[in-house]
């Protein structure tokens, strides 16, 4: 007897992380120049997903945009932590990052690029890879699993999706409470 | 020597990026003397083996976390008058509140700017140059 399991799909927006320890639940989202970092913890079977899009000046170390990049993976590593993850059994997966704009300067290529070092940094295991191409990715990661799926788009839902990444703000920051105190 | 050069500054957090670029930061604002620590437990060592006049440290850490480790700077008498500010992934009010309570200077939300954390330094010591 078998029965299929419905999958209750979560979308990861950017900007935004997810994480979870419901095997039923798949995180999915769409990838122009962004790029997705999908992580998890096979032994606590917790695992989950980040979309950020760094702009392309300032990726350099110490820039703004490095600086927001560091935050969303953070994020993300806290929130496996929280939920029973250890970091030296992480293992994480990097998606997108395509060279969707013939002529400009490649953004995609730049994000992956930060995510990789970032990984390589930190000493997280990097179990699979596929960034960089012409055209965007749907793509669905299954966090208790790990088993990440990706389809490509068309030219033009590429271009959509490219347009709707780099529209401003480029940059959106989760606001953060108000947590400034000083007592001098 | 500038201020920045006179102070001993302790950054300490599990993720290495992280120290990297707080690190970046702070030699951009003129320190020369930064010490790194991976977690609260080996920040808490440094300070009693030799005591640093600012702790800039993560709040989320393994074995002892940022509220650990101010606690444990402020209850030894050869470290607790050193100044404390303390970083947040997560920008949650009672994390603050609690902060506040044991002695933290200040909480910064991550990601700040240099400048945020040249005027939260500078809260502290006055201005740095």
């Amino acid at each position: 007897m078998s029965a299929d399991i419905q999958f209750r799909r979560i979308h990861v927006i950017q900007g935004e992380y997810k994480v979870t320890n419901d095997p039923e639940v798949v995180l999915s989202t769409i990838l122009g120049s962004c790029i997705a970092a999908c992580m998890r913890d096979p032994v606590a079977g917790v695992g989950g997903m980040n979309h950020f899009l760094l702009p392309g000046q300032g990726t350099g170390s110490g820039g703004e945009a490095t600086r927001y990049g560091v935050h969303l993976m953070e994020l993300l590593i806290n929130g496996l932590l929280k939920q029973g993850a250890r970091r030296e059994r992480l293992e994480a997966k990097i998606i997108g990052g395509a060279k969707t704009i013939s002529g400009f300067s490649n953004v995609g290529e730049k994000n992956a690029e930060f995510a990789h070092q970032f990984l390589s940094d930190e000493g997280i295991r990097v179990v699979g890879s596929n960034t960089g191409g012409d055209v965007g990715r749907k793509l669905e990661y299954y966090p208790v699993s790990g088993r990440a799926r990706q389809y490509p788009l068309s030219g033009a839902e590429t271009q959509k999706t490219v347009a709707l990444e780099t529209a401003p703000p480029r940059i959106v920051v989760p606001k953060p409470a108000d947590t400034s105190i000083e007592f001098f | 020597m500038s201020i920045a050069q006179k102070i001993k500054v302790l950054i300490v957090d599990d993720q290495v990026t992280s120290r990297l670029l707080l690190g970046d930061a702070l030699q951009q604002l003129g320190f020369t003397q930064i010490t790194v620590a991976g977690d609260g437990e080996q920040g808490a060592k440094i300070m009693n083996q030799q005591p640093h006049h600012l702790v800039i440290s993560d709040f989320n850490m393994p074995k002892m976390d940022g509220l650990g480790l101010l606690q444990a700077v402020r209850s030894n008498p050869a470290t607790k008058r050193a100044a404390f500010i303390m970083l947040t992934a997560q920008g949650d009010r009672a994390l603050v509140q609690k902060a506040a309570a044991l002695g933290a200077n200040n909480v910064l939300a991550k990601p700040f700017t240099i400048e945020k954390m040249r005027a939260a330094i500078e809260a502290v010591f006055g201005a740095l140059k």
